[in-house]
């Protein structure tokens, strides 16, 4: 058993020592159980946290997106549905828009109130006055659409249906410009549905019909003035949106023009506050995730001291100590990580599904949104954080004087 | 048997603080251990032996002297550098085996191996050879927390001869060990010097100091006696 | 009184602030809110423009006074702006005269509002009359919603809470197993150490009580100051009451407490040479 050269000091290999280090993770399982659902749960609290962060701007902008139209013109200072607003003109604004050779589409948009007759009832309806050829507010689901010019024809939504008691085929009466003194309407249409239809901006359960745009501005009492709630555009080239915004708010100063971007964007200063939530409480997450992994490894290394002396004296290196117990903190974060996307997926649903019941929010619209980019920002963060919680005790550890050690250890 | 010098010391001394007052564990220890020898460093407690055996292993810095293995001062060397030496010309059997509960018997012994950078078939394969030569080649794919105390020594002694050194320094090998578990790694020993492992054992066991062909006595952190006996059987 | 009517969002866009030498004693007051007021410069005795259409800004009126507004959490990320003038020059501004949304009906002492709002949905058509409590109540779903959101996330908070200090509890106790097994090998009886232990858990957690209701305060406190100037409102975002503190307070001891109890269990109910490390 001669002494001998030996080959090259290389890294220690992970078959022996890595493995030894995980295997320690299964010396205390309670310990480790514990620590791992610790992680899992903050994990998923970050998870969370990042889908709020960025799911609700998504949300809206997709919302906004689904049919097309980048743009949308309304009454100066005000958004989108946000007020009983309405612009004049409409007819005349749309034919120059659609001379526009930037523009591919253009409709007008009337939103009003109004009510259905059920037997000696009425019912509050809410109405969207469209122009067929361009619209981006439903879906078709049954039936058949409207077409430009159908003064006899209605869509409704499923509520709608509902509170009318009406399906394809049957003709419901529509009244508007009701007095609320005497509870008369000055104005009523019988009208034929067509078709049932799904509106894209409609909070749940919201009874909303459709006609085409003058028949809803009669019995909105704004067919003499040619009003309409919004205007909405369809750029053909996407790259040009901003580009034929600017332009259109420059040639009509009376007008708000705002962009899919603009309207996320005042969107977001609306739900500002959820946005900070979400990083304060990711920023906790990971505060708990490295208090949880750095205690969790300092205790480990005391305990382990007398190991790592020993380990020290037969020749293992400072960096070797290091990187295993940085091996074992990244292992435990790996672990509670994936347990904590999976958790964090089930409890964004629950949250979702409470904050999705704020009174008027359209019904497609989503707090937390689980992408591939939220998935991977959290894993990463998770990760590099875990991780880096383990060097305090790895320097513990590192340090550790050996025959100091050694020494208590013997007695 | 003897050959080259293996481990020259000199003037070793090593002072502790307590209580405000410096402890003279070692006080100017010299001395020269030369290939092939099999040294027992004998003495009661507080004698200075563990401590020596620290300073000439390169785990703690002695206050005063220096150490040289195998023509190289340790004085010289940085932390890694010590870390390597012991990895490459050293190696330590202490007292309570200090093995990882959570390897088995072989993988304990790949540890230094590992370390040194041997691939992984090489590496079982002397793992498994350095087993056998103490005799639980058959326990080695058994946890060492399923091993008795005697099985874990011999297991620390093959974890350190893995990477050929040219001195192994023992604590107290037997310290936990009943008679008859310490007469195998007696025997265990012996056999090493026979085959040309140089020894240096700080022991209270006067039958290990029996079998050692020098007896070096310690008290009060000095050396009180160094006797070389005749050669071992 | 102030009277929210459906043009009123279209005002902010069309305010015309000038400094214009009053010309008669008819023209109508306002009062414009303190941020308006800093937006446009405006100050009492300020005349502007108003009209209830971008085409239409034409009435002259006079700022009389500038108020601050009502903190509303309803309006606070909205960023609209209000302004107040008497029912008449509104009615007469947008054209709609004698027309309001809404009557605000204050009762006699001892008059029920349930039985007032009974009285007049049976004596009067056209209208219908709700108790402030109903609207009040309806209005403020957003609120139930976001408290729904909160309690969640209270209540997520909590049971990552009780993991950790489960965890932290079992690591603090099982750092004591060698002295637990000598204890135990002299002949202390499970019961004290126990005891022992517990009493420990107790003290951390007294301890950490008190300095996480201090936390909260500080927190509160720094939340109230930035969104306070964030929002530009006296709103409170953060409010601790007592039974607030008593309940943290009460159900952070209960569970460091039982986290303590079910590690120092655990401990007294392991073989004493298991403890030692030779079992």
């Amino acid at each position: 058993m001669a002494s001998g050269a030996h080959p090259a000091l290389g890294a220690l290999g992970p078959r022996v020592s890595g493995l030894g280090w995980l295997k320690s993770l299964g010396r205390h399982r309670l310990r480790t159980a514990l620590s791992i659902a610790g992680i899992a749960i903050s994990g998923a609290m970050l998870l969370d946290m990042v889908m709020l962060s960025g799911g609700i701007e998504k949300s809206f902008a997709e919302m906004l997106l689904a049919r097309g139209y980048q743009i949308r013109l309304t009454p100066k200072g005000t958004l989108p549905f946000d007020t009983e607003a309405t612009l004049s003109g409409a007819g005349e604004l749309i034919a120059t828009l659609r001379r526009d050779t930037a523009i591919e589409s253009a409709g007008a948009v009337l939103g009003t109130s109004l009510y259905g007759r059920v037997r000696d009832s009425l019912v509050t309806l809410f109405g969207y006055g469209i122009q067929p050829e361009a619209q981006s507010l439903y879906v078709l689901e049954s039936g058949r659409d409207l077409e430009p010019g159908d003064s006899l024809s209605i869509l409704l939504s499923t509520p709608a249906a509902r509170l009318l008691g009406a399906s394809i085929g049957d003709t419901v009466m529509l009244v508007g410009r009701l007095d609320p003194q005497v509870v008369t309407a000055s104005v009523g249409r019988r009208l034929v549905v067509r078709g049932m239809v799904h509106w894209v901006y409609d909070y749940r359960g919201q009874p909303s019909v459709g006609t085409v745009l003058p028949v809803m501005q009669t019995l909105a009492n704004e067919r003499a003035r040619d009003r309409a709630s919004l205007l909405i555009v369809k750029v053909r080239d996407d790259r040009a949106v901003n580009e034929v915004a600017t332009r259109l708010g420059t040639a009509f100063p009376r007008l708000e023009v705002n962009s899919v971007a603009d309207l996320v964007r005042h969107f977001k200063q609306r739900l500002v506050y959820f946005r900070q939530l979400s990083y304060i409480l990711g920023s906790m997450s990971l505060i708990v995730t490295v208090l949880l992994i750095a205690t969790l490894l300092t205790i480990t290394v005391n305990e382990r001291l007398g190991e790592i002396a020993t380990l020290r004296a037969i020749g293992i290196s400072q960096a070797t100590v290091i990187r295993q117990v940085l091996v074992e903190g990244t292992a435990l974060t790996i672990i509670g990580g994936a347990l904590g996307i999976v958790l964090g997926i089930a409890t964004a649903r629950y949250l979702d599904s409470i904050l999705t019941s704020f009174p008027g929010l359209p019904a497609a619209f989503s707090f937390f949104v689980p992408r591939r980019e939220s998935l991977a920002t959290a894993g990463l963060v998770l990760l590099v954080t875990g991780s880096l919680a383990g060097l305090y005790p790895a320097w513990l550890a590192a340090r550790a004087p050996i025959a100091a050690t050694l020494r208590a250890e013997a007695t | 048997m003897t050959g080259e010098t293996v481990l020259l010391a000199h003037d070793l001394s090593k002072d502790y603080p307590m209580n405000g007052e410096a402890v003279h564990a070692l006080r100017g220890i010299s001395l020269d251990v030369r290939s092939g020898e099999y040294v027992a460093v004998v003495g009661p407690s507080g004698s200075g032996k563990s401590t020596l055996l620290q300073l000439i292993g390169g785990i703690d810095i002695p206050s005063r002297g220096s150490v040289e293995i195998m023509g190289t001062s340790l004085s010289s060397l940085s932390d890694r550098q010590l870390t390597r030496l012991r990895l490459d010309r050293l190696g330590f059997v202490f007292q309570r085996f200090h093995l990882l509960p959570v390897l088995t018997a072989r993988e304990n012994v790949e540890l230094p191996m590992a370390e040194a950078g041997m691939k992984g078939r090489e590496r079982v394969a002397r793992a498994l050879e350095l087993l056998g030569y103490v005799g639980l080649r058959h326990r080695a794919g058994h946890m060492v927390t399923q091993l008795s105390g005697g099985e874990m020594q011999r297991v620390a002694i093959a974890r350190a001869l893995a990477n050929r050194p040219a001195l192994l320094l023992a604590d107290e090998p037997t310290g936990e060990l009943d008679a008859a578990t310490g007469e195998e790694i007696l025997a265990l020993f012996s056999r090493l010097n026979r085959d040309g492992t140089t020894l240096v054992v700080v022991t209270h066991d006067e039958r290990l100091a029996a079998q050692a062909g020098r007896v070096i006595h310690m008290l009060d952190g000095r050396i009180k006696s160094d006797l070389v006996e005749a050669a071992p059987l | 009184m102030a009277i929210r009517l459906s043009h009123w969002c279209c005002l902010p866009a069309v305010l015309l602030a000038a400094r214009l030498t009053p010309a008669a004693a008819q023209i109508p007051e306002i009062a414009v809110e303190r941020h308006l007021a800093r937006e446009l410069g405006l100050s009492v005795g300020d005349t502007l423009r108003l009209g209830p259409t971008p085409d239409t800004v034409a009435t002259l009126v006079r700022v009389a006074a500038v108020y601050e507004p009502r903190p509303d959490p309803a309006e606070i990320a909205k960023r609209e702006r209000h302004l107040r003038m008497h029912v008449p020059d509104l009615a007469s501004l947008l054209r709609l005269p004698d027309r309001v949304d809404r009557l605000s009906i204050g009762l006699n002492p001892g008059i029920s509002s349930d039985s007032a709002v009974a009285a007049l949905n049976r004596t009067a058509f056209g209208y219908r009359a709700y108790a402030t409590a109903a609207i009040a109540s309806e209005s403020s779903q957003t609120f139930l919603v976001v408290s729904r959101f909160h309690r969640a996330i209270a209540v997520i908070t909590i049971v990552a809470s009780a993991v950790f200090l489960l965890c932290i509890m079992l690591l603090k106790v099982e750092e004591r197993r060698l002295d637990a097994a000598v204890m135990r090998f002299i002949g202390v009886r499970r019961r004290t150490i126990f005891g022992a232990l517990l009493l420990e858990a107790a003290v951390v957690a007294a301890f950490g009580s008190i300095l996480g209701t201090g936390l909260a305060y500080l927190a509160g406190a720094a939340t109230n100051a930035y969104y306070g100037r964030f929002f530009d409102t006296r709103l409170i975002f953060s409010l601790i009451t007592p039974e607030l503190v008593l309940f943290s307070v009460a159900l952070s001891l209960a569970l460091g407490i039982a986290a303590g109890a079910l590690a120092a269990w655990r401990l007294v109910h392991t073989r004493p040479l298991v403890l030692w490390g030779r079992g």
